[in-house]
């Protein structure tokens, strides 16, 4: 198992995938360790519970394994695609509820910091130089262009639930959502460059 | 093309990525995107924003113990996977097989959202009740080589991009992931092809979240029976 896992640590997500998909459990417990930690916190960013968060978790690793790891590269990176099952679930999850209440920010003392320096890789340092680039970006944007996104993207509500919510024409929500994720765009074209 | 619809469309394409457009909108957006390149190319400029957005989110360590839970579960599914543990759903609908032929072309008109009478075995029977649903249509061909198979459906709604479609076969009374994920081409076509079809007595397709489920969640939109 030790061998396994070490060569499997050395493969990227995208050479991973079909050897999870073969039900090879050192490589899946590879691609947890490097994306569990961003599954959770986006788990609990959209359900705003521990526990809540890490039963979406759970779904969302467990569902790979057991369908497969059927990812397909044209939706994107290994990454985008796996937290694109843990939004889903975690949004399902919020709807499933009679109530739902999104969390807009964090406020949670227990929240903790990023893992320690040594552990980073130059992937995941390049990944957070970016992340810190658009949530520059959305720090930016004028709060009715962020607020309407992160309603969308982290409440799972519809644009007509939105504009209801902050009681705007349903057009006005449409043209805030387009512009705030051009301006995000846009930063991070810039920050690329 | 009609330029206010081309803007009507272009106005969703951040609702499309964020993943917030209803089933009829995703569809509408999809179908206008086949015929406009404008619209593609700016979607796929503006996919990354989208993709980044969960990296946003402060850092939250999780618990070990949900490490140590999800590896159990792993290893205890890979365990069931080979001696074929039965899962939650115990009854599909059994539709009557059709005679012993290679192809078998389905029924599966007008299955679409058909409703599963199982009272969870308290009638003690194996009865099933097919009611035909609200999106007609749907059909679907199995062709089988061998122990693999083939299953070509047509006529299938468009997806939101929360969903995939999931295979299912049953064994017996096991109901059990065939391991195939899919989507439906714009067209309204999707294929899928089943790894195994070794003691299969039937076939069936659900909408399920990305990323598959354990256990249809949802009414099948196609079943079918397989000869042996």
């Amino acid at each position: 198992m030790k061998v396994r896992r070490e060569k499997a640590e050395r493969l990227a997500d995208e050479e991973l995938m079909p050897l999870i998909g073969e039900k090879d459990a050192a490589a899946f417990e590879v691609f947890y360790d490097r994306h569990g930690g961003a599954a959770y916190s986006l788990a609990y960013r959209i359900v705003g519970e521990r526990a809540a968060a890490e039963d979406v978790t759970q779904e969302a690793f467990v569902s790979i394994w057991r369908s497969g790891a059927r990812y397909d590269r044209a939706r994107g990176s290994v990454r985008s695609w796996m937290l694109g099952i843990v939004r889903n679930r975690a949004i399902d999850l919020l709807r499933s509820r009679s109530s739902r209440a999104p969390k807009l920010g964090f406020d949670d003392e227990a929240v903790l910091e990023q893992r320690p320096a040594d552990e980073f890789t130059d992937t995941e340092a390049l990944r957070r130089e970016t992340a810190r680039e658009v949530r520059g970006a959305l720090d930016e944007l004028p709060g009715e262009q962020s607020k309407v996104i992160e309603l969308a993207y982290f409440g799972g509500f519809s644009q007509s639930e939105i504009a209801t919510m902050v009681g705007v024409p349903l057009g006005t929500v449409k043209g805030r959502m387009r512009l705030g994720l051009e301006k995000i765009r846009g930063r991070l074209a810039e920050g690329l460059a | 093309m009609n330029e206010r619809e081309h803007e009507m469309r272009r106005d969703e394409l951040s609702a499309y990525l964020l993943g917030v457009l209803d089933p009829g909108e995703v569809a509408g957006l999809e179908q206008h995107l086949a015929g406009c390149e404008e619209c593609r190319t700016e979607l796929e400029w503006l996919r990354p924003a989208a993709q980044l957005l969960p990296e946003t989110v402060q850092r939250v360590e999780p618990p070990k113990e949900l490490r140590t839970r999800i590896m159990d579960e792993v290893s205890a599914g890979a365990a069931s996977k080979r001696s074929g543990v039965r899962l939650g759903w115990r009854r599909m609908p059994v539709l009557r097989p059709l005679a012993g032929v290679a192809v078998v072309a389905l029924l599966a008109a007008a299955v679409a959202g058909y409703a599963i009478s199982d009272n969870g075995g308290s009638g003690g029977g194996d009865a099933t009740t097919v009611a035909f649903g609200h999106a007609p249509g749907v059909t679907a061909k199995l062709v089988r080589d061998e122990n693999t198979g083939t299953l070509r459906l047509a006529n299938v709604h468009q997806l939101p991009p929360s969903k995939v479609l999931q295979a299912w076969v049953r064994r017996g009374k096991r109901i059990e992931s065939a391991q195939t994920l899919f989507v439906p081409n714009r067209d309204g076509t999707a294929t899928a092809v089943l790894d195994d079809m070794h003691d299969v007595n039937a076939v069936m397709v659900t909408t399920e979240p990305s990323g598959g489920s354990d256990y249809p969640t949802s009414d099948p939109i196609v079943s079918m029976a397989v000869p042996q």
